[in-house]
């Protein structure tokens, strides 16, 4: 055992496998929360999907399809380069892995940047309920309704980023003190599954708001 | 037991599926499928949802104890909109308001 | 006082460091339990002063006490404390925090930060709450059901519901840390059936916790939007449906129910086989009804809302599936009563408590199958049968599992004996009161008293007056192990490391244990509850 091993190695856990694990457990068990938190929002976005289809039909229609296909090629892209970097820390190039990570951190920030574009056009067309909403349309309560969970739910992905990308650096910085190895790595894979989560939950909603109206 | 390590190859593989994959469901989507048009997109997206949990998160490769964590969640995710789906599908069967 | 005999040497984890300070940044388990187990007695305290006011209240049939506007906070606001920031946490948090990682031979939890960070979070959601409360509380009951929460009360809902927002992330740490500990962290030799049924049900407990709690916290969050903005996702006039609230809260709502009564069949598990001196009757039976309960627990959600307008179909199935969850409960009632024949049964106050559960959780389980039954369940809903029926449970279940575990495990908690006999006075005080307040709640609600009301007609005030002089008897029965325990904290006897005889790895480390519970990791080589393989090591030859 390296000494970060041993000082990483909590007094609960025998062996530094069993805290591995058992962390990754841990992770798995959070993202299941995740799945039911997020799947909450999913659930009554189908509902209302299924009451108000033209209603929702159109409110699919004013999504900013450009923008929403570049930036889910850009998560993409983050979730690549997270998962190099946990590759590359499992055989200890800790240099490459560090470069890795900020660039992960780079395009979250890229995913937001667009995203908050996104908000700023939509805030143009007048498309934020509660806010600022107005629609010509016969079913502008729908549409309202569609836009409701539009925000919710893009923007607490876009909280999860948030909290991702900090953590991303933080993660960076310690790779470039030297504080993760070949050996002892778990907070980076760790972190990687919760990355790679908020990578699918955003690949889900660009299917349910982006795609389904995109023929309009 | 040591960790799952895959090789970046499988990573670079599934990096371009994903991209594929993306922009196949943009151009499904100018088709005009009617109500299916929700289905392929949600369809698309579980199979990229897939892609990345078993190749980016390792899940194919992790421990019966993982994989009952995800099987557990998307059933509990199933039971909350089946059970809710029920009702609503299932309201305007009776020719009585409200029932 | 006599220095612990059974360990001069080493400190407990209650001595082994002192001050303030290393009690608010401890991480382990069994300091932040107690911590927990303060923080939750303050809370039923304030649930109950409400409680206490509205029994008051119904004394006379006019509202003269308090106007209706007051009632109506009084019972949204006992409703919150009680659910969210006592029954909630109440066994898990507590007995389960201090028991989990001892029973199954580990250290401490896996996560133990996380652990303590559960206790700050619950502790700031409960002050929110706590705090709203205080500037002028809440009226829309504990169930927020809009579209009177979102655009009707003027009360401080958003409040509330952020206390209750933030306390359901300390429900999930928990759930978590248990999961991983039950699954990472067991002794050598402690396979899943050699785990003690308390472990099972924690288990099953902290599955619902970590699945149900995420829908409650999102539901929440929608209100809070809907009401700061002024959109419409549950209210009709602006497209919302109201159903879907309460198809998303009772989701959650419903599986919290059993959060609440499972780890009470956790603790009575433990108890009847400890004072019948036998292995719990059908093991695999108990722990996977345990599974059982949590899983179908999630299936029966819309029997809350059959008069709410959902379709009949769907109430039909949900009827159904209500019926079913009957099923591993009744298997457990049998298990612990099969467990009590030929076995040598004693009446120490732990016992006497689980008996009481026994039967009052009976009692209320078989009224939950009328209210299962559509039919029957139109007639009472929203009446005081409803409040009878989820009060054996709760307070008639939970609430004197609570108590039997608290006396039972107080020996290991503290070091100390409780004074015996006026401890068994005092369970038969509660059981008494308890009985007394809420039996003639069931012929109220039956002869049609709807729940919710500050005023009812002169003909009910009969029992209504039993009621409330049950509820202060049940309020002395709380009163005194408060006051004998506090006092034993101090006074009472040293406890030996096994005052009970009993199996089970907590009670092989020293009373109090030391600050990582074991000497020496246990080996386990027995299934659990083996009295009879044990006799000559505990004694009862």
């Amino acid at each position: 055992m390296s000494s970060t091993e041993i000082l990483a190695l909590r007094e609960q856990y025998g062996t530094s496998d069993q805290q591995r694990e058992v962390s990754t457990i841990g992770m798995w068990i959070f993202l299941a929360t995740e799945v039911m938190f997020f799947g909450g929002l999913f659930a009554g976005f189908a509902i209302y999907r299924m009451y108000y289809t033209q209603g929702f039909m159109e409110g699919s229609a004013e999504m900013e399809i450009i923008l929403g296909s570049v930036n889910t090629a850009v998560l993409i892209t983050s979730s690549l380069t997270m998962a190099l970097s946990v590759y590359n820390i499992s055989i200890g190039k800790q240099f490459r892995t560090y470069l890795l990570l900020l660039t992960t951190a780079v395009l979250g920030l890229v995913f937001l940047g667009i995203k908050f574009t996104e908000y700023y056009l939509h805030y143009q067309h007048h498309k934020v309920p509660g806010i600022w909403f107005e629609s010509s349309s016969p079913h502008s309560g729908a549409i309202e309704l569609f836009f409701v969970y539009y925000f919710c739910m893009t923007g607490l992905h876009a909280l999860h980023m948030i909290i991702g990308i900090s953590i991303v650096c933080v993660f960076a910085i310690r790779t470039a003190l030297g504080r993760f190895n070949a050996r002892y790595h778990t907070p980076i894979s760790i972190l990687g599954l919760y990355w790679h989560f908020v990578d699918i939950v955003w690949v889900f909603l660009f299917g349910i708001f982006y795609i389904s109206g995109l023929h309009r | 037991m040591p960790e799952a390590t895959v090789s970046p190859r499988i990573y670079f593989l599934t990096y371009a599926a994903l991209l594929c994959l993306t922009l196949g469901t943009v151009l499904i989507g100018y088709l005009d499928l009617g109500w299916f048009s929700m289905f392929v997109a949600v369809a698309i997206a579980a199979i990229k949802a897939t892609l990345i949990a078993a190749f980016f998160m390792h899940a194919l490769y992790e421990k019966v104890v993982i994989r009952l964590l995800i099987g557990g969640a998307l059933l509990w995710f199933l039971i909350l909109i089946t059970l809710t789906m029920c009702d609503y599908i299932t309201r305007s069967w009776l020719p009585v308001p409200g029932k | 006082m006599i220095a612990h005999l059974t360990t001069p040497d080493t400190a407990d984890y209650l001595t082994e460091e002192r001050g303030i300070r290393s009690w608010l940044l401890t991480t382990d388990h069994k300091r932040i339990g107690l911590l927990y187990i303060f923080s939750v007695t303050f809370f039923f305290a304030v649930g109950a002063l409400f409680a206490a006011l509205m029994r008051l209240e119904l004394l006379t049939p006019t509202s003269d006490l308090v106007d209706p506007e007051t009632y109506n906070k009084l019972f949204s606001m006992h409703g919150i404390m009680m659910v969210w920031f006592f029954l909630i946490p109440s066994i898990p948090n507590t007995l389960g925090n201090f028991l989990i990682p001892m029973m199954i031979g580990a250290k401490d939890v896996a996560f133990p930060k996380l652990n303590l960070a559960s206790w700050y979070v619950f502790v700031i959601g409960g002050c929110v709450a706590l705090y709203s409360m205080i500037r002028g509380g809440v009226d829309t009951g504990w169930t927020f059901y809009t579209p009177f929460s979102t655009i009707f009360s003027t009360t401080y809902v958003v409040g509330a519901a952020a206390g209750i927002f933030i306390s359901g992330f300390s429900s999930i740490m928990t759930g978590l840390n248990f999961i991983a500990t039950i699954h990472g962290l067991r002794a050598p030799g402690m396979t899943w059936f050699r785990l003690p049924l308390f472990i099972w049900s924690h288990y099953a407990t902290s599955v619902i916790l970590v699945l149900a709690t995420p829908i409650l916290a999102i539901t929440l969050l929608m209100i809070a939007v809907e009401r700061i903005f002024q959109v419409g996702i549950f209210s009709p006039e602006l497209g919302g449906d109201p159903v879907l609230f309460q198809h998303m809260f009772w989701f959650y709502s419903h599986p919290a129910v059993y959060i609440m009564v499972l780890p009470g069949m956790a603790v009575i598990s433990e108890l009847v086989a400890a004072f019948s001196r036998r292995a719990v009757f059908g093991y695999v039976f108990v722990a996977f009804a345990s599974i059982a309960i949590a899983v179908i627990g999630f299936l029966v959600w819309g029997h809350h809302m059959f008069v709410a307008g959902q379709s009949v179909y769907s109430a039909m199935a949900f009827s159904v599936l209500s019926y079913l969850v009957a099923v591993p409960s009744a298997i457990k009632v049998f298990n612990w009563s099969a467990t009590l024949y030929k076995g040598s049964v004693s009446w120490d106050t732990p016992m006497l408590y689980a008996i009481g559960f026994i039967g009052l959780f009976t009692v209320g389980g078989m009224t939950g199958l009328f209210l299962a039954a559509l039919g029957i369940d139109v007639h009472v809903t929203d009446t005081y049968f409803v409040i009878a029926h989820f009060h054996y449970i709760m307070v008639g279940g939970t609430v004197m599992a609570f108590l039997g575990g608290i006396h039972y495990w107080w020996p290991k908690i503290s070091g100390k004996l409780y004074p015996e006999g006026l401890a068994r006075l005092s369970a038969l005080i509660v059981f008494l009161g308890f009985n007394l307040t809420f039996f003639p709640q069931f012929v109220l609600g039956y002869m049609g008293m709807p729940r919710r009301y500050a005023a009812y007609p002169p003909e009910w005030q009969a029992l209504n007056v039993l009621s409330t002089a049950g509820a202060s008897i049940l309020g002395i029965g709380y009163l005194l192990p408060l006051c004998y325990l506090i006092w034993s904290w101090r006074y009472g006897p040293p406890a030996p490391p096994n005052p009970w005889r009993a199996t089970g790895l907590e009670w092989q480390t020293s009373s109090p244990p030391p600050k990582h519970n074991f000497e020496v990791t246990p080996i386990v080589t027995r299934k659990a509850y083996d009295y009879e393989g044990m006799k000559e090591e505990l004694g009862l030859v």
